[in-house]
């Protein structure tokens, strides 16, 4: 096939990127759980036939742009291409080759053309509940964490796959909603299929790969340009975390050569028996959103820009362990990834990166029975403030590098039995320097019934977010239970009238002050 | 003399759009004064006074005077609003500072969130609390809330938002916090979230009152100074404003709640494109306005422009949704794209050809303005391309060089190492196909298909792209009507007086008493009639409108579907069934609906606000002004195409495409095939041939 010309590419890519929004828009309106609705944890994507991303929803969240492609892929090569039917829709939440847990459930739906694949259609969504333990930390393995589904079809010839969908419904503790979400992605991941024939109708495309292959082709010259750009060299960082019983050492090697870039997570602490691993899907993605947000944040994210980037995490480590690890807490593991990879490149690039965030994503997930005698399960996401730059302070209270809301007060207290008595900043937390770091925010949540099951995601309440260039650290975050600390990586049980304090930690300062 | 005229007034950024409408004889009259925005009523006073000595109108002739402006909205972009504070819920007035604690772009680094319109000292708190089913959990403590608004008013504050939690739900602590307050404070302006906003959610709600408090004492000033120059100017009329929802109401409800009017101009333009489709007998239509910056679309349906329940103002990033201030207020529902004729054309990143969102504007402009600029526009491209003539630019006002816009547009060429002539057609296809995504995306979400859509287009630049957009967006039918400059005024002449009210209703649909919710729509009307009733419009005929925000329990999101009546349960429950279908394909299975709120829209005719448009009298003259070669991307290059003097169209014109229609402030490109006609309004149809 011939090559594109720069205006046919451009037309087409754009009309792509408007397919996979009308996707997005679609699971917005669609779902059920808040967290898909109201805190946009999910994604859509579009990949060419070998799985290699092309385009995503405007707006979604990093990590699930990173993982998409790659649960692609991995599903092509656990059901074989040749095998698969029009009309055929894939599901999965192994969280190796998905998000990294299993609460994230994978729609994928092969594109036809001609009687063979020429791309896929990729959805990820947060449902509200996917069974086993609430987000704990405390499971040991993965089979505590949930309902798990390998990679399987879920529909063909318009037929849902009634066992597995019954065997999913008698799983979780919501199945309607759970339900309804998987059917919010079906939707979705059909609506990209038709878009996107029609645009192969529009240009007469035989397939994507012409427009894949330009597309990949450009964006890999110019990354590799931009890596090219920064000094050679050999950037090295380590910190200490919050761990378990111990501290976690985070240890990463950044090598800019030839324009390319090889990130190393040697030295980085082991798996642990406990649900605070990242698997290397999500490291991965996290990484390459780092040095495209670092180097190349204005070409639309795309497989390409990723060739030039070379990635290592040892196996058996935190951001790489083996099956069956448990993984429900990934995310607060996988967040400091950013924050490794700025530090390593502060020196090379110190205009270009900010001190750490405070806001690896907190999370309190409550479930129980309220005082009607309804089953409920929520969960509320808090965010801290980010880091300082050389010329910005830190933003107060916002989600980095996650870009979940927090959920609006007002319906919090409409689907929970609580009662937020207030929520407000902590003025004093953004670590002090030339530029202060991002405050983070308390928040008092009363319990309004017994027997609350409550679990929390939450880092640096042992170590704040350092800063850079001798800014100050942020102040560490708190989880108090009626005034006194909780162990944040064990189950508590909520009585009615039990306040729980979560404070989120500051950014971290930049310069000396 | 019989006060006959109708007078519209559209305040912009640059120019004061003034129309003289006789809804008697169709006769309208046009004038552009330019804008003084240190006293913009000083502006609109000479503008009136020059239109109508032009055409030997007596003031005493003007029977109304219907206002849009821009004002207010430029108030908050510029944050030149009123010193505002905030008394609100103890515990939370970090609420408007912290917001959604989102980001609207996740690859920029140094990210900037929208600062809040009141600075934190001036955020106060008072003890009280309701649960969220109303009910009372902490009462109000009044003497807290008189001693807070004290110490506001000791700084120099000089309006204030009241919002408390779950004040949707009952308003009666932040009645009783602003009575007291008033009764202390009696010069102090006062703005309630329950009033403003009665909605779940309370950051945008709070965000809603706020910037309500924030320009309301601009609005007040400036309205009174206006309602008097006109009554000074011997105008008897009475002075109406233009809202955001497609409505018009009186001076003292804008003075409430002026939020209301931040959209107005847009709204008038969105209804000028409704008019014109009702003219022309369609049912729904895509408003698509094209300047020199900005595109705008919006979708008609049934003659009526779509609302939505909120919107974004003072963006940080123009086109970037959520790097607003939430607003919620029923406003025409427009999507604002960065594509103009102003739109510049350069190489990307990936060697590619971007056009826009960044602008040359019209300082320098086009390269073939020839005020210095030098990079390829739209306006280039379609210079190139056949589309405009050089010759007869703002009707042959303005000298054009075209050699600049070919040398500009060669430069880009080389710099992408494509010919000429795919650069220039290059330029014309992506812009047009950055509008007709954008458009995709907005029908979808509504659950159309654009096919079902005639394409309306107003503005300068939209009747030149409006053939290559509909193509890409499956639409048969685009439409052109007369005095393109001046739609949007036009369109508020003919608007309706119209009132929105909402009232929040969390129950499950089980629980759900109907006589209950008639009682709540009857208590909307009583309080939506008066005010309608007061801009002089006709009762006896309104169109009352019921509406519920639904959704499966559990969902974020709302459904808004229009109530039968009578109200039954089983009605009620297949058109929320009927209208999700439309939306989403289907309905799941099992889960239970409720209601989130309802809606009430009322509106009814105002006198004077009908009748035919008469603007494009022929000239009598050559209606054949030659031909000129003119590039279509379905014939793959340039054909040689007719172009016709719009203004001497005989009545029931009809022709086939290609044709280029030359007008002063526009052009209207029709592609070859197309079946072209004449309306009696003036404004010219043209189908696209079956084979495309």
């Amino acid at each position: 096939m011939p090559r594109l010309d720069p205006v046919t590419l451009e037309l087409v890519w754009t009309r792509l990127v408007s397919a996979v929004d009308e996707a997005a828009k679609a699971i917005v309106r669609t779902s059920f759980s808040t967290l898909s609705n109201e805190a946009n944890d999910f994604a859509c994507v579009l990949t060419d036939a070998e799985g290699r991303s092309l385009a995503q929803n405007t707006g979604s969240i990093p990590s699930f742009i990173g993982t998409l492609p790659g649960t692609v892929r991995a599903l092509r090569d656990a059901i074989p291409p040749a095998s698969m039917q029009p009309g055929d829709v894939y599901i999965t939440n192994n969280p190796w080759i998905g998000t990294g847990h299993l609460n994230d459930i994978s729609i994928v739906r092969p594109i036809f053309r001609e009687g063979r694949v020429a791309g896929y259609a990729a959805t990820t969504s947060h449902v509200p509940d996917i069974g086993g333990r609430i987000r704990s930390t405390e499971a040991r393995e993965l089979f505590e964490e949930g309902f798990h589904i390998p990679p399987m079809r879920l529909m063909r010839d318009g037929v849902v796959d009634q066992t597995l969908l019954t065997l999913l419904r008698t799983n979780v503790r919501t199945p309607d909603q759970t339900e309804g979400d998987v059917w919010a992605q079906v939707g979705a991941v059909s609506l990209i299929d038709d878009r996107v024939r029609r645009t192969m109708d529009s240009y007469r495309l035989d397939g994507l790969e012409a427009v894949a292959d330009e597309i990949f082709d450009r964006s890999e010259a110019e990354m590799r340009r931009r890596i090219a750009g920064v000094p050679d060299g050999c950037w090295r960082y380590v910190m200490q975390t919050d761990g378990l019983d111990a501290p976690f050492t985070f240890a990463v090697e950044v090598r800019i050569a030839g324009g390319e870039a090889h990130v190393d997570f040697t030295g980085t602490s082991p798996q642990q028996p406990r649900a605070v691993n990242c698997v290397f899907a999500y490291t991965r993605a996290m990484t390459v959103f780092t040095l495209k947000a670092l180097l190349l944040p204005e070409v639309p994210n795309n497989e390409g820009i990723f060739r030039a980037i070379h990635i290592h995490a040892p196996e058996g480590s935190i951001l790489n362990p083996r099956w069956p690890a448990a993984v429900g807490g990934r995310a607060a593991t996988g967040h400091y990834v950013p924050v490794l990879i700025f530090g390593a490149l502060a020196e090379a690039l110190p205009d270009k990166v900010r001190a750490a965030p405070g806001s690896p994503l907190w999370i309190m997930n409550i479930a129980g029975t309220d005082p009607a005698g309804r089953s409920f399960a929520n969960v509320f996401f808090f965010n801290g403030g980010t880091g300082a730059g050389a010329a910005q302070d830190g933003v107060d209270c916002i989600s980095w590098p996650s870009n979940i809301s927090a959920t609006p007060i007002e319906v919090a207290e409409r689907t929970a039995p609580v009662l937020i008595h207030h929520k407000r900043l902590r003025p004093e937390s953004g670590g002090a320097g030339h530029q202060r770091g991002g405050a983070g925010q308390e928040t008092v949540i009363e319990c309004e019934s017994d027997d609350v099951a409550a679990v929390f995601v939450t880092e640096r309440i042992r170590f704040g977010a350092p800063g850079l260039f001798g800014g100050g650290a942020g102040a560490p975050g708190a989880v108090l239970l009626d005034g006194v600390p909780a162990d944040t990586r064990r189950q508590q049980t909520l009585a009615k009238g039990t306040r729980v304090t979560i404070a989120t930690p500051g950014g971290g300062g930049f310069g000396g002050s | 003399m019989a006060a006959t005229y109708s007078l519209g007034i559209d305040i912009g950024g640059t120019f004061t759009d003034i129309v003289a409408f006789d809804p008697l004889s169709g006769r309208a009259f046009i004038w552009k004064e330019s804008t003084t925005p240190d006293d913009p009523a000083r502006g609109v006073m000479a503008g009136i006074a020059r239109l109508l000595g032009a055409h030997g109108i007596a003031p005493a002739q003007i029977g109304r005077v219907v206002h849009a402006t821009t004002l207010f909205t430029n108030a908050l972009i510029e944050r030149k609003g009123a010193r505002t504070g905030l008394i609100t819920t103890a515990g939370f007035r970090d609420v408007l500072e912290i917001g959604r604690e989102r980001k609207y772009e996740l690859y920029d680094i140094f990210i900037e969130m929208p600062r809040p319109l009141v600075p934190r000292p001036w955020r106060r708190e008072v003890p009280e609390r309701l649960a969220s089913d109303g009910t009372i959990v902490t009462p109000l403590d009044v003497a807290a809330c008189v001693a807070e608004a004290g110490a506001l008013v000791a700084e120099g504050v000089e309006s204030l938002a009241i919002v408390f939690l779950h004040a949707y739900a009952n308003p009666v602590h932040e009645r009783t916090a602003a009575e007291a307050i008033a009764a202390r404070f009696p010069s102090l302006s006062i703005s309630l979230s329950s009033d403003i906003a009665p909605e779940i959610r309370e950051y945008p709600r709070a965000s809603t009152a706020v910037a309500n408090a924030y320009v309301r004492p601009l609005s007040e000033i400036y309205l009174q100074r206006l309602e008097q120059e006109i009554a000074a100017a011997g105008i008897p009329g009475s002075l109406h404003l233009m809202l955001s929802n497609g409505g018009l109401t009186h001076v003292d409800e804008a003075k409430r709640a002026p939020v209301q009017l931040l959209e107005s101009g847009p709204a008038a333009g969105a209804l000028a494109g409704a008019w014109f489709g009702r003219n022309a007998g369609l049912e729904r239509v895509l408003a698509f306005d094209m300047g020199g910056t900005t595109a705008k679309l919006a979708l008609v349906d049934d003659g009526q422009p779509l609302v939505a329940w909120g919107f974004e103002a003072a963006r940080e990033r123009r086109f970037l949704r959520g790097s607003g201030l939430p607003i919620q207020i029923a406003t025409v529902e427009l999507i604002e794209i960065g594509a103009g004729g102003g739109s510049i054309a350069r190489r990307s990143e990936l060697s590619t050809l971007h056009v826009g969102p960044d602008s040359a504007g019209a300082q320098p402009g086009p390269a073939c303005y020839a005020r210095g600029g030098t990079e390829a526009t739209v306006t280039d491209a379609d210079l190139a391309l056949g589309c405009l003539n050089a010759d007869f630019f703002l009707g042959g006002a303005m000298a054009i060089d075209a050699p600049a816009a070919e040398a500009a547009v060669g430069r880009l060429a080389a710099a992408l190492a494509v010919e000429p002539a795919r650069a220039a057609s290059g330029i014309q296809d992506v812009v047009n196909e950055t509008m007709a995504g954008a458009a995709r995306v907005a029908i979808a979400e509504r659950g159309r298909v654009p096919h079902e859509y005639a394409l309306m287009a107003t503005g300068g630049a939209a009747p030149v792209h409006a053939w290559g957009v509909a193509r890409k967006l499956g639409i048969r039918r685009v439409v052109c009507p007369p005095g393109a400059g001046a739609g949007s005024t036009i369109g508020m002449l003919m608007a309706p007086a119209r009132v929105d009210r909402v009232a929040s209703l969390n129950l499950p649909f089980a629980e759900a008493d109907m006589a209950a919710i008639e009682e709540t729509f009857a208590r909307l009307e009583n309080e939506a009639a008066p005010l309608v009733a007061a801009t002089g419009a006709d009762l006896a005929r309104r169109d009352t409108r019921w509406l519920a925000d639904m959704r499966y329990i559990g969902q974020g999101s709302e459904v808004t579907v229009a109530m039968p009546r009578p109200l039954s349960p089983e009605a009620v429950r297949a058109a929320f069934e009927a209208e999700y279908r439309r939306l989403f394909g289907r309905t799941p299975p099992g889960a239970a609906i409720q209601f989130v709120a309802l809606r009430l829209s009322l509106s009814a005719p105002v006198p004077g606000a009908e009748g035919r448009l008469d603007l494009a009298a022929a000239s009598g003259g050559t209606m054949l002004k030659g031909s000129r070669p003119v590039h279509f991307a379905e014939a793959g290059g340039m054909v040689g195409t007719p172009v016709y003097d719009r203004y001497a169209l005989p009545p029931g014109f009809a022709a086939e495409g290609p044709a280029v229609f030359e007008e002063n402030e526009s052009t209207f490109v029709v592609g070859p095939g197309a079946r072209i006609a004449l309306l009696p309004d003036g404004s010219l149809v043209a189908d696209m041939p079956e084979a495309t």
